[in-house]
């Protein structure tokens, strides 16, 4: 069973405060002074606290069945729905990942939003996503890369939540990765903790393909990263 | 209106907290929410009058603006905190029952979910157009709602969810609600909400942007 751990530098991630803009709505060349200025504070006060580290898992050991569109690794099967089941069947092994840009950009924004500032409490909560967003893009990269040099290939990654697969099976995910896999621990709601984390299986093979943009396949209209894109 | 109330208006629009505040620019060094509020309550002005001229004109233009996307959640939140500016005080005269708001109004995540930006955006935006707010803050299971209910009679309650995942619970507590109480106003709220999903879960009104929430619970007061 592959097993491989990623420590990355906040600098890794080439964030930019005009990316940190766009995530909080301002259309593409729209800039709002005292905001940048802000932005790019919170943004270094980040450098230094966000501990971001990714890990992934490869199970060779996977069956699908097509009929109820679910997936078993192991013991444990996923009710991935059909449109995740579509990205991932022709996959001949899994990576499940965890992802999280750590405690202290959480606690910020919250410590932060408790004080009454709210505009910096929510300028720490979008860099935290976008940051462990971008965390997990160059541990899939890595993994393509890594994937490519035998010839095979990687799906987008699909997370527990999203495109139809309930967040409770969270818990099944995790039930097959070792304790405190990244640092990461469970709510009894399937909230991952630290809050800026995300988790979620990757598609493996000759036969998959890593699509651009795959919202168009989403019966969630109303899904939020529908509205971003 | 007094030049006073028009100057604190402007700073609550544009996120004018107090002196120090280096923004906007052009008043840079100039008062800000906090002074300005100070001396009216000096001059004499009645913080009734400061609330209904001042600030809840000044929140309504930013609730606008937010609905049209001519200004975005940060800007809203700069505008938010300079209301806050202002309200503290006048906090001592709705305690003494001097100024009377408009309703109370009970706010929270429902069970399972901790987001609470959101929430948190429509309760001062609802704050800034003269209501009392309770909020009950995140992961807040059917209990807490039933009691913050029992103790404050008539309020309207605030329904807020940001997974999909969590917007059963959503459910579960309108029913809960309606199985406790008759009559009341439940609002709901949040990225995957929908006006069919509150149709659906019978809550009283959906409302994608803050100032929708506001307008609603205008027409009740």
């Amino acid at each position: 069973m592959i097993h491989k751990t990623f420590l990355f530098d906040f600098r890794d991630l080439n964030l930019t405060v005009e990316q940190i803009e766009r995530a909080m709505g301002y259309p593409e060349g729209e800039s709002h002074e005292p905001i940048y200025d802000i932005a790019a504070r919170v943004m270094k006060e980040a450098e230094a606290i966000c501990d971001l580290k990714a890990e992934y898992r490869i199970f060779e050991n996977i069956t699908f069945d097509p009929t109820n569109k679910k997936v078993t690794i192991g013991e444990v099967t996923f009710d991935i729905g059909k449109i995740i089941f579509g990205q991932i069947r022709k996959a001949d092994s899994l990576a499940l990942f965890t992802c999280t840009a750590g405690k202290g950009i959480g606690e910020n924004s919250r410590r932060a939003m408790k004080e009454s500032d709210l505009l910096e409490g929510y300028i720490y909560d979008v860099i935290g996503s976008e940051a462990v967003e971008a965390a997990a893009d160059l541990m899939q990269n890595e993994l393509e890369v890594e994937m490519s040099m035998e010839g095979r290939k990687i799906t987008n990654r699909f997370s527990p939540g999203y495109c139809g697969w309930d967040v409770s099976q969270q818990h099944r995910l995790f039930s097959l990765l070792p304790g405190n896999f990244c640092g990461i621990k469970l709510t009894d709601s399937a909230l991952m903790d630290p809050v800026k984390s995300i988790s979620g299986i990757i598609g493996l093979g000759p036969d998959v393909r890593r699509m651009p943009y795959t919202c168009s396949l989403c019966d969630m209209k109303d899904c939020i990263y529908r509205r971003k894109g | 209106m007094s030049e006073i109330l028009q100057q604190l208006s402007h700073c609550v629009e544009f996120g004018k907290i107090d002196k120090a505040s280096p923004y906007p620019p052009d008043l840079k060094g100039q008062d800000g929410a906090d002074e300005i509020t100070k001396r009216a309550l000096e001059e004499g002005i009645k913080p009734g009058d400061i609330l209904e001229m001042a600030l809840i004109p000044a929140m309504a233009l930013v609730g606008d603006k937010f609905s049209r996307k001519v200004i975005y959640v940060p800007q809203m939140l700069m505008a938010a905190k300079a209301m806050s500016g202002a309200m503290k005080h006048l906090k001592p005269f709705f305690q003494s029952g001097e100024t009377l708001r408009k309703g109370k109004f009970i706010i929270g995540t429902v069970a399972g979910d901790l987001h609470d930006i959101g929430k948190n955006l429509v309760a001062m935006m609802i704050e800034g157009a003269g209501w009392e707010i309770i909020d009950l803050g995140v992961d807040v299971n059917t209990e807490k709602f039933l009691k913050a209910i029992n103790d404050n009679p008539g309020a309207v309650i605030g329904l807020s969810a940001l997974l999909t995942t969590t917007m059963e619970n959503m459910k579960k507590t309108v029913e809960v609600i309606r199985g406790n109480y008759s009559g009341l106003n439940v609002l709901v709220g949040g990225a995957p909400v929908t006006m069919e999903y509150c149709q659906k879960i019978n809550a009283d009104f959906y409302s994608p942007d803050p100032q929708g929430a506001v307008n609603y619970l205008n027409q009740l007061s």
